[in-house]
């Protein structure tokens, strides 16, 4: 048994659930299964089947993050909370950052935008971190937005001015990447970003990326070409991801349909699950206070304040030994 | 063509018409973006390392590889000596594209090796191998506290990290990708 990684969870958790308790957040604790998912296209689901006494069967998926059953417990007026969670997602590399099942933390805080979140969470790692956390990970947080990111790292570029599919597409081609066929913004800003940005940033102290482009739809909230979210990364590995979140039912709506169908054209033919989704679920999100949460993975924070190199080195059974 | 998203470790590509062996791969998410694949490439017969991150559903041209055995017999420091069991045709592979493979190879094993154009661009070395462990420290007396290792030397020359109950003559199973002790093998 990995008896120091055992201690060292058990302490950040212990850490962790008095930093949000003493603040006033409350702890809940919610299912793993569920009969529908929020629609992520490119988030691979586990599905399984429930089968009751008269052997009728129903789908139900393992949640790739609490966030669909939180934010229900937002809707009803909970307060600001926070839950560590099991999560599963399909399809990804075992070994180095990702095991299918892993936990995330998720603190959902009412009133506060999406910088009020960075400041929480700058706060949130200092005050619960292990003895042996090294200073890469307390140093204060590097903030830029994704826009600034991209000019510094590739070439100069500026997002604001490559807004059309075509434009961008050029600009990726004159930093020497090959781009086979048509793709959409949002793919060929992916390329430049995982070439060009994600491996160049500075590793000895937290990076937060803001403001990623309105393209990449998700449930936060659009402001101009960009989308007030963020995602943190230490060391280079992504380890927390934040949305001020999306409250209008419309934009929701839109949102669940188009993903949904870039969910099945991406998974019709390839035997992955497709899970069920259930539209009702965005009268929920019109109903949501003001709010910013974030998601960060407890695993990779573990690696990052032991100095474990493997994801695997923080988990006591990780899946790559038996398959 | 191959899909980017199926190249595995050992796969041979034709990049501007040179045979390159993928030697590492890594999926990679952009937070919420399509999956991406980084691959570091080599080139079996010039060295020359490629480093390449293209999306899993991107199309790469790949090469018609036969897959045939080898017997490893010996090395002189610069190449591994190779000979195909079926048509006892000896090869030379240059040691410095495959390194720290002789620390691997048994003397006289059979492995399949990756074959283009009769030049070996890959030896396929099983995940799991049994190493005969050739040396090994004494444990140090009354260290009895529980997870305590030491390292031992396999016949192929291997340091590995293994429990303290493993002695010297014994035979142990050996992670080849992560060099790590699996377990001791009896008999």
């Amino acid at each position: 048994m990995n008896r120091e990684a055992a201690i060292a969870r058990s302490r950040l958790y212990s850490n962790i659930r008095a930093y949000f308790t003493d603040r006033g957040y409350l702890e809940v604790e919610t299912p793993t299964l569920s009969a529908d998912l929020i629609p992520e296209a490119t988030i691979d689901n586990f599905g399984t089947t429930f089968i009751n006494e008269f052997r009728t069967s129903r789908e139900l998926y393992m949640i790739p993050s609490p966030e669909i059953f939180i934010k229900k417990l937002l809707a009803e007026g909970s307060g600001s909370v926070f839950e560590i969670s099991k999560c599963f997602r399909n399809c990804e590399q075992l070994g180095s950052i990702h095991n299918p099942e892993f936990t995330m933390l998720e603190y959902y805080t009412v009133d506060f935008d999406e910088t009020d979140s960075i400041a929480l969470t700058c706060d949130m790692l200092r005050k619960t971190a292990l003895g042996s956390c090294p200073e890469s990970v307390l140093a204060d947080f590097e903030t830029m937005t994704v826009r600034e990111a991209v000019k510094r790292y590739a070439g100069g570029i500026d997002l604001d001015e490559l807004q059309n599919p075509r434009d961008l597409r050029k600009a990726a081609s004159d930093l020497g990447l090959i781009i086979p066929g048509p793709e959409s913004w949002d793919d060929t800003f992916n390329r430049i970003f995982i070439n060009f940005v994600e491996t160049s940033l500075p590793k000895d102290h937290p990076v937060c990326l803001t403001d990623y482009p309105r393209q990449i739809e998700c449930l936060a909230e659009a402001k101009g070409n960009y989308r007030r979210r963020w995602e943190l990364y230490i060391g280079g590995i992504e380890v927390a991801n934040c949305y001020l979140e999306e409250r209008d039912a419309d934009v929701a709506r839109d949102y669940y349909r188009r993903e949904y169908q870039k969910l099945l054209s991406l998974r019709s033919d390839n035997g992955k699950t497709i899970p069920d989704v259930d539209e009702s679920f965005c009268d929920t999100i019109g109903a949501l206070p003001k709010c910013s949460g974030v998601a960060m993975g407890l695993d990779r924070l573990l690696m990052l304040e032991t100095g474990a190199g493997e994801i695997d080195d923080v988990l006591l059974f990780p899946l790559s030994n038996i398959l | 063509m191959i899909k980017a998203g199926q190249i595995d470790k050992g796969t041979a590509l034709l990049i501007k018409g040179q045979p390159f062996i993928c030697v590492e791969r890594e999926f990679v998410n952009p937070g919420k973006g399509s999956a991406f694949v980084r691959l570091k490439l080599k080139s079996p017969t010039t060295g020359q390392v490629l480093q390449e991150t293209i999306k899993s559903q991107d199309s790469v041209e790949d090469i018609n590889v036969e897959n045939m055995d080898y017997q490893y017999m010996y090395n002189d420091g610069e190449n591994f000596h190779m000979m195909n069991v079926d048509t006892y045709d000896q090869f030379e592979v240059p040691m410095a594209n495959f390194e720290g493979y002789e620390l691997l190879m048994k003397d006289g094993e059979t492995y399949r090796c990756t074959v283009y154009n009769d030049e070996i661009l890959d030896i396929q070395i099983p995940s799991k191998v049994v190493y005969l462990v050739a040396e090994a420290e004494e444990a140090i007396k009354g260290d009895t506290v529980q997870g305590a290792t030491k390292f031992v030397t396999t016949e192929t020359g291997l340091r590995v990290r293994v429990p303290i109950f493993i002695k010297q003559g014994e035979k142990i199973r050996v992670n080849t990708e992560t060099k790590e002790y699996l377990e001791r093998v009896n008999g």
